[in-house]
């Protein structure tokens, strides 16, 4: 059965060739599927600078195999939002201890007809919650925005569409939320919904943070 | 002309943010006419996309359309040639109606269709494809005479239907499983039988029942959906959200 990992800079010695497997996963879907060529890598693993010790993991792994994940970053470190997306977010950029930047989401090809969506959209909610964190932002293309709203997620638009690589994209902000949780967990059918994180992960907004490299 | 887009900028957010006191439907319909008039759009209709069995009438969720017009649509099922419609299946982007093709000598029904529109103002048009999670399929069509289609208005425009679509969704919280009735619970069984990579043999014994039992509910399933095989069949099923995984 799928099940979502938490993965920190604490745990990530036993996730090691499941992280390797999720930046070769991200090459394949960012680059090749999608075309964002600027993040083209020769050794086909898409790594960025903020894949560092402040980055949080939450991956959908199924018997060994990555078949999706997605990625927080905090959001009072320079982050994608502010250092290259900055002009996207005309009504201001939510900066905070308790608000993430939210990047990388992808589920691998054959499983985007099934749950595997559901389930790492309820992991977000479910881990910010526990976690104290209180709002996400974005940069994703449009179709995101109404899959988002049917699972009950509270988006707010940071300025207007714009194009990037022929896509019109938004910056939201994402209200984490109990109600969010329910609605996405309901959906989908998702009952005694956990995530698999390990004892030596502390809470993520106790972390000292490290200027990214 | 910042000063322009700056405009459109504040008119989208000061929309979207007030949908949320909207209480009704109605109210969305006249609160969409009062902001999009400023685009030049008279027009706009907001709806689902049928599946084969399902009829346009009720699939439609609000709807600003002349009379006539809607009367003729649902009684000539226009919904099935639409080009505009046919579009909106394969593509998650905007566009602007004249984007939309057809072959005007070997489909004359969406000839007819584009033509017959022109008669009730409805010339020009700009359509947002709406693709939910497991298949749901949704459009807001809005035309007019004479729009105002740029780089500039168009992100603004993109983003209001977005929002209106979702509070007309909320306020009249159409049913999860569209159509859910046309497919008895064994046929939809068998099915996500299927879907798991099970032959009629497998599900039998799953089930409890015969393989040939199990091939008799996939054959009607099969021509209840209008598919050729069983693969069409699971395919269809999981888009009109008939079974899920």
């Amino acid at each position: 059965m799928t099940q979502i990992h938490v993965i920190t800079a604490e745990n990530q010695h036993s996730y090691k060739e499941s992280l390797e497997e999720y930046f070769r996963l991200r090459h394949n879907v960012f680059v090749d599927e999608r075309g964002w060529r600027n993040l083209h890598q020769p050794d086909g693993r898409e790594v960025d600078a903020y894949d560092n010790q402040n980055a949080v993991y939450l991956l959908a792994i199924d018997q060994d195999r990555v078949v999706g994940g997605q990625r927080l970053y905090p959001t009072l470190l320079p982050h994608m939002l502010s250092e290259v997306f900055g002009h996207m977010a005309q009504r201001g950029l939510p900066r905070a201890h308790t608000i993430y930047e939210w990047t990388r989401y992808f589920v691998v090809k054959e499983r985007r007809m099934g749950r595997t969506d559901c389930r790492l959209l309820a992991a977000i909610q479910q881990f910010c919650l526990e976690e104290g964190v209180t709002e996400l932002t974005a940069v994703v293309e449009m179709w995101w925005l109404p899959r988002w709203q049917q699972v009950g997620f509270q988006v707010r638009p940071l300025g207007l569409p714009t194009i990037i690589e022929g896509q019109p994209c938004i910056a939201a902000s994402i209200k984490i939320s109990q109600e969010s949780l329910d609605q996405v967990r309901g959906l989908a059918g998702l009952r005694n919904f956990s995530l698999v994180r390990h004892e030596d992960v502390s809470p993520i907004l106790d972390r000292v943070p490290h200027v990214a490299a | 002309m910042s000063g322009r887009s700056l405009d459109y900028a504040t008119e989208a957010f000061d929309f979207i943010d007030g949908l949320d006191h909207l209480a009704t439907p109605e109210d969305v319909v006249d609160a969409v006419a009062k902001s999009f008039t400023l685009f030049g759009f008279e027009n706009f209709i907001i709806t689902g996309l049928p599946n084969p069995k399902e009829r346009f009438e009720h699939v439609v969720l609000l709807k600003k359309w002349p009379k006539g017009w809607y009367d003729i649509y649902a009684k000539e099922d226009y919904v099935r040639s639409d080009p505009i419609i046919r579009l909106c299946r394969t593509t998650a982007q905007p566009f602007e109606w004249s984007e939309a093709p057809y072959n005007r000598d070997t489909e004359p029904k969406a000839a007819e269709i584009m033509d017959r529109a022109t008669d009730f103002r409805m010339k020009q048009g700009f359509c947002l494809p709406i693709h939910g999670i497991n298949g749901y399929e949704a459009c807001f069509s809005m035309s007019g005479i004479d729009l105002d289609l740029s780089p500039r208005t168009k992100p603004a425009l993109h983003l209001m239907a977005m929002y209106a679509f979702e509070r007309a969704r909320q306020l009249l919280k159409p049913r999860p499983y569209v159509g859910s009735g046309l497919l008895t619970p064994r046929e939809r069984e068998a099915l996500v039988w299927a879907a798991a990579g099970k032959s009629a043999a497998d599900t039998g014994e799953i089930l409890g029942i015969t393989e040939r039992t199990v091939t008799a509910h996939i054959v009607s399933a099969c021509q209840k959906l209008e598919a050729v095989n069983k693969t069409q069949a699971v395919a269809r099923a999981l888009q009109y959200k008939l079974i899920g995984l």
